[in-house]
């Protein structure tokens, strides 16, 4: 993609394609002209989103005028009056022989390597190759490599494009992986073989254009052919990755990233991508109900009955937790309001920021916008681990010359930024020079992370956007540089419903109700809901089941469609992929027959009627895309931020329930957070 | 009608030329042989009883590439795979429903290895449906006791492919 | 053998009483083993005849292939369809295998070997084998069942149509055996022809005769080319479609043993019975029965040959050989016999 700016755009260079005329925009490479003609060119190194390197030569086509060979297309710009071919002879016999070139070291084992049936290099040699090999001598073998938990390695079959090499460079702003030796006895590897650390590390699988980097945990389960794709929606983090859910029978295989350049482009976290073999352990699969002191498996009757009788004597609460879709959390709400209260919440940890006017806690910038960005304030937020695909827009801004700066105790950016500090009073004297750039910025941009809001920094940053005028007119856009990022994929969705009491859960355990409905709450204290029948409607065995006293078993976000809305306010829809395990129902089924236990109407049938209702109430939710949540309210001066910033998240591979019953995210957890300490405790 | 198709038709001349015919018929050798004593000949293509191979060394051949299971028409084939503990690609199910296979080959003309092949074995019938579900075991055991027979077999058929 | 019990010192009531239940069983058990052994043989003849080998695993050369399914079927369990009229649908195949055993009480196995020496012999057979399509077409109604109950119509309107012509073969054979008597009827044909060779069939009146029958007991046994009562390609198994176990055995059993029956009627009526085929002393030292039995044989065999070889008719063909041909045919030879008789013996 070549970004071409409004206002420099001169005469479009019209090269000759085929035959055919077409006007490329300036800037243009060769084999971008010639997709945009419609014509396919094979290529191996060349990556919309990477550096270009020219190294593979697949791309090769013949070009006049210019030297009577064939050129790498990827390489070279397309020029006014230039004559492309891409049928002819020369090319044809060009792919060819580098094909054969290729295939020379590159061992025909595709009945073991799990690339077979979306390889590059199987499809582009059966289209452009020959149909044998004339090469007799031995084949090149390399020693393999580590690259950690996630990524498998066969080195042999590395055809040396260097994607990977790119990517951990320039997106992922890690030097891990690199080439050593050169020519033939070129290797990839990491440094000092190393596992890769970075949480973006696995897409380099999605990458490789051969089996050399392959998956490990989906290593040998399945050909592609046999998967059942669903487009669904990530809730590992609140940044609504858009992700195709590959499913075999009843259980989740992988999970793949899709285009969307508004929000992932095509990465995916290394959790989203693999908490999903959490999805088959730990499971709640039936009903339980603690009976002195111990959960025994029940009938849904006896659940049913238990929180109806348990209901007549007070109040129903409902908590949301971080992985839930809009739906649930609608018709918990309907439940709750009919059954006469309003106690919902779905901040777990106390948060009680002002949640009235939506504007002010959501990521206004959008993570496209943030790119471009000239001046970055973050405010208690571990960007990698809470949402490490915004650190790569940050790291883009970063790199275009923005300047970045974070309150908040040190991480590792993996761009230049000035760390100010770990007090949030910071916030009432920053340095001049932060002042200075920040005031200057053509686009400024402030980004409040859950540190910040526990620190009580919301409504200083809120004074800080109206003091710097974050909200403006930028070449024509309008801007808003005030930005929250959440961590949890329900909370715009739960704020949008309502789920917020003024004080928080503070109210909730204030009004001791009778029964407390936790949906998947997994993050927040039981303790002082001591008093209330706590009935837990979720899909794992963690926190919220444990302390519960009546189980119901529900569907985890591969297992019911629903709509999610993403930190930036995002509306998407996500696909049911498989059916949840034993007795487990989708949640909305639940909530509709505890209502006819409670004996109240909440007004809906059928999932449609329940959308239908949710649009109805709230009219958002109907559609795909960014939300418009009006101008940012006026700032309460009186506030005051204080105390040291604490970042919430403790291990970026654990942060939820299913990564948490997930035997990879453990395995990354324990390998590439604690290895060293482990290693220590060895010795 | 004339009067020699009456004469004909009344004589019932065609009927008792038919009843000479398979008279002859009734006194000529048989053409079908005595199957259970006797056996006809059995072409080294004939796709028959599957079995899963292995190579001499005991070692199974079958590196669960699932061609095999993609090619099937009938969809009979069923396998599971994962890295076996010396990080080999070996199936942990191949399970093969007799009762679906068409005996089309088309499994051991994707077999990269010569892993699945159709044996000459066409006496497996079995008093249960169940019994001719495959799994992995059976397959080997197959595998291990026609082995010379489906190794003779692909020799002999090796020169025309 | 009713003087042999009474020389026992029985009664001659009792005498009586004991002899016809040892007639019956002598007649009836080896009948059924008969039977077994024809279908063995009927399989066999059908498969050489189709250049295969037929039933050859069960016992030597496969003879006791009929035993085997015998035996099979009996151990099977018996199906009455949940909407079958119950009563009608067990009872159907018991009338058809009784009827079929009645008939043979009339036949004579050697001269004066016959259990019941009746006057009108041959009026019992006609009688009881019209009797036989009762069970065909409470079957065919009783299944509730829409093949079984096209087969029963078929049957009836196919027996009806073939006694029709038979009746008045029967009666020109009656005529010139001047008997109903089964016995004087075998003994009538003795040298019938030129003196020197037994049997009706020699007689050019009576040749055509004899052809009609053997046409018409194919059809009256329901046999191949008239086996459109059981047409599997159109009806399934026809009544017997819901049938199961011993149930559908008595209809097999009551078939062949109509089937025998009609073969020993051929014998009977027109190749002498147990008289041996030519007049000659030294023949008659072979028993009487022995020569029917072989007779027997030999129809039994013609039977299977056209099943063998001819395909079967349509129905309407059938309807029209039976009204069309058979009926006019047979009517004109009872006249021409009896004018011959009329003419050559009495009118003199």
């Amino acid at each position: 993609m070549v970004s071409v700016d409004a206002q420099t755009e001169t005469e479009m260079p019209t090269v000759t394609v085929d035959g055919t005329e077409i006007e490329v925009p300036d800037g243009a490479t060769v084999l971008q002209a010639c997709e945009l003609a419609g014509k396919e060119i094979p290529r191996f190194c060349y990556h919309e989103r990477l550096s270009i390197a020219g190294n593979c030569r697949m791309c090769l086509v013949e070009v006049k005028p210019g030297p009577p060979k064939p050129q790498a297309s990827c390489a070279l710009p397309a020029t006014h009056g230039q004559e492309i071919r891409t049928d002819s002879e020369m090319v044809k016999k060009a792919r060819e022989g580098v094909m054969e070139f290729l295939l020379i070291n590159h061992p025909l084992d595709c009945p073991i390597c799990d690339q077979g049936g979306e390889c590059d290099l199987q499809d582009q040699s059966v289209a452009y190759g020959r149909g044998g090999s004339r090469y007799h001598e031995n084949k090149r073998a390399v020693t393999e490599k580590y690259m950690g938990p996630l990524i498998k390695t066969i080195m042999t079959r590395c055809i040396h494009c260097t994607r990977c090499v790119r990517f951990s460079e320039e997106v992922a702003g890690v030097d891990e992986i690199g080439a050593l030796y050169r020519g033939e006895d070129m290797q990839i590897t990491t440094y000092l073989e190393h596992a890769t650390k970075h949480e973006l590390s696995a897409n380099v699988i999605d990458l490789c254009p051969v089996g050399a980097l392959t998956s490990r945990p989906y290593a040998y389960e399945a050909r592609p052919w046999e998967l059942k794709k669903t487009l669904g929606i990530d809730v590992s983090d609140a940044m609504g990755s858009n992700i195709r859910i590959d499913v075999r029978g009843r259980e989740v295989l992988r999970v793949l990233p899709r285009n969307n350049d508004d929000v992932n482009e095509e990465w995916l976290s290394d959790k989203a991508r693999w908490q999903v073999d959490g999805l088959t352990r730990r499971r709640l699969d039936r009903v339980w109900i603690r009976r002195d002191g111990k959960l025994q498996p029940a009938a849904w009757d006896q659940a049913f009955g238990m929180i109806a009788s348990a209901a007549k004597g007070g109040s129903v609460a409902a908590m949301a937790g971080d992985l839930l879709d809009c739906e649930t959390m609608f018709a918990a709400r309907r439940l709750v309001n009919a059954a006469g209260s309003q106690l919902l919440e779905s901040r777990q940890t106390g948060m009680s920021y002002p949640a009235g006017n939506l504007a002010a806690v959501n990521f206004n910038s959008t993570f496209a916008g943030i790119e471009t960005a000239d001046a970055v304030l973050i405010v208690g937020s571990h960007v990698r681990w809470e949402a490490p695909l915004l650190n790569v827009r940050l790291r883009k801004a970063a790199k275009r010359g923005a300047k970045i700066f974070i309150v908040g105790p040190h991480w590792e950016p993996t761009y230049r930024a000035e760390f100010l500090g770990e007090d949030a009073s910071v916030l009432h004297d920053l340095p001049d020079h932060v002042a200075a750039a920040m005031q200057g910025a053509a686009r400024p941009a402030i980004i409040v992370g859950a540190g910040g809001l526990v620190a009580g920094a919301h409504g200083p940053a809120l004074a800080l956007a109206h003091a710097w005028n974050v909200v403006r007119d930028a070449d024509g856009v309008r801007w808003n540089g005030f930005n929250v990022l959440h961590m949890a994929a329900a909370r715009m969705g739960a704020l949008m419903l309502g789920f917020a009491r003024p004080r928080g859960l503070a109210e909730l355990v204030q009004a001791a109700p009778a029964v407390l409905l936790s949906l998947g709450a997994d993050e927040m204290d039981y303790a002082p809901f001591a008093g209330s029948l706590k009935v837990y409607i979720g899909h794992h065995g963690d926190k919220g089941a444990t302390a519960a006293d009546i189980i119901l078993p529900a569907s985890a976000y591969t297992e019911k469609a629903g709509t999610y809305v993403s930190t930036e306010g995002r509306v998407q829809f996500a696909d049911k992929a498989a059916f949840a395990p034993g007795d487990a129902r989708e949640d909305w089924t639940i909530l509709r027959a505890l209502a006819d236990a409670l004996g109240v109407s909440i007004g809906f049938d059928s999932f449609d009627q329940l959308r239908t209702a949710m649009v109805a109430e709230v009219p958002a939710l109907g559609a795909e895309g960014l939300i418009d949540f009006g101008p940012l309210p006026a700032a309460e001066s009186a506030e005051r931020a204080g105390g040291p910033i604490a970042y919430p998240v403790k291990d970026f591979y654990l942060t939820n329930p299913i990564a948490r019953a997930s035997a990879t995210m453990q395995r990354c957890s324990a390998e590439l957070l604690h290895g060293e300490e482990l290693a220590e405790a060895a010795e | 009608m004339s009067v020699a198709q009456l004469i004909k038709s009344f004589t019932l001349w065609e009927f008792l030329k038919a009843h000479r015919l398979t008279l002859k018929y009734f006194f000529k050798p048989k053409a079908t042989i005595n199957y259970p004593y006797e056996k006809n000949p059995i072409s080294p293509r004939f796709r028959g009883e599957h079995a899963l191979r292995r190579y001499p060394n005991g070692e199974e051949r079958c590196i669960a590439c699932k061609l095999c299971e993609a090619v099937c028409p009938a969809l009979a084939i069923t396998i599971e795979a994962e890295p076996r503990d010396d990080g080999s690609r070996r199936t942990t199910r191949y399970d093969l429903d007799m009762t679906k296979c068409i005996y089309c080959g088309f499994c051991q003309e994707a077999c990269p290895v010569d892993a699945i092949v159709e044996g000459p074995n066409l006496e497996y019938s079995t008093e249960t449906r169940e019994e001719l579900l495959y799994d992995k075991a059976k397959l080997l055991a197959n595998g291990d006791k026609w082995e010379r027979a489906i190794a003779a077999n692909l020799e002999a058929d090796a020169p025309y492919r | 053998m009713i003087p042999v019990f009474e020389g026992w010192g029985m009664s001659y009531e009792a005498a009586w009483t004991v002899s016809t239940i040892a007639g019956i069983l002598l007649i009836a058990l080896p009948l059924m083993l008969a039977v077994a052994m024809v279908i063995y043989v009927d399989r066999k003849i059908w498969a050489a005849m189709a250049l295969r080998r037929g039933p050859n695993v069960v016992g030597p050369f496969g003879l006791l292939q009929s035993f085997a399914d015998g035996l099979k079927v009996f151990l099977q369990e018996t199906i009455v369809p949940s909407a079958a009229n119950k009563g009608l649908f067990l009872i159907a195949p018991i009338i058809t295998f009784t009827v079929a055993l009645a008939a043979w009480a009339v036949v004579p196995f050697n001269s004066g070997a016959v259990l019941a020496d009746i006057n009108v012999g041959l009026l019992y057979i006609l009688a009881v084998s019209s009797l036989g399509v009762y069970g065909v077409v409470m079957s065919g109604w009783a299944s509730n069942s829409k093949y079984p109950f096209f087969s029963a119509m078929r049957a009836a309107a196919q027996m009806i149509s073939y006694e029709v012509s038979i009746g008045f073969i029967l009666i020109c054979v009656v005529l010139w055996a001047g008997s109903f008597n089964m016995n004087e009827i075998v003994l009538a044909q003795r040298g019938h022809g030129l003196g020197i060779v037994n049997g009706f069939v020699f007689n050019l009146l009576l040749f055509p005769m004899w052809v009609m029958f053997l046409i018409s007991s194919l059809a009256e046994t329901a046999r191949a080319p008239f086996d459109l009562t059981e047409a599997e390609s159109e009806l399934v198994a026809g009544y017997q479609t819901e049938y199961s176990s011993m149930s559908f055995a008595l209809f097999w059993l009551g078939e062949y043993a109509n089937v025998l029956l009609m073969c020993t009627l051929n014998a009977v009526l027109f190749f002498g019975g147990w008289l041996p085929p030519l007049e000659i002393g030294f023949l008659y030292w072979i028993p009487g029965f022995v020569w029917l039995l072989l007779k027997i044989a030999f129809f039994f065999f013609v039977f299977s040959w056209i099943k063998a070889t001819v395909p079967r008719f349509r129905y309407d063909q059938l309807m029209r050989l039976g009204w069309k041909v058979f009926l006019p045919l047979s009517l004109a030879f009872v006249v021409l016999v009896s004018g011959w008789l009329m003419f050559t013996r009495y009118g003199a």
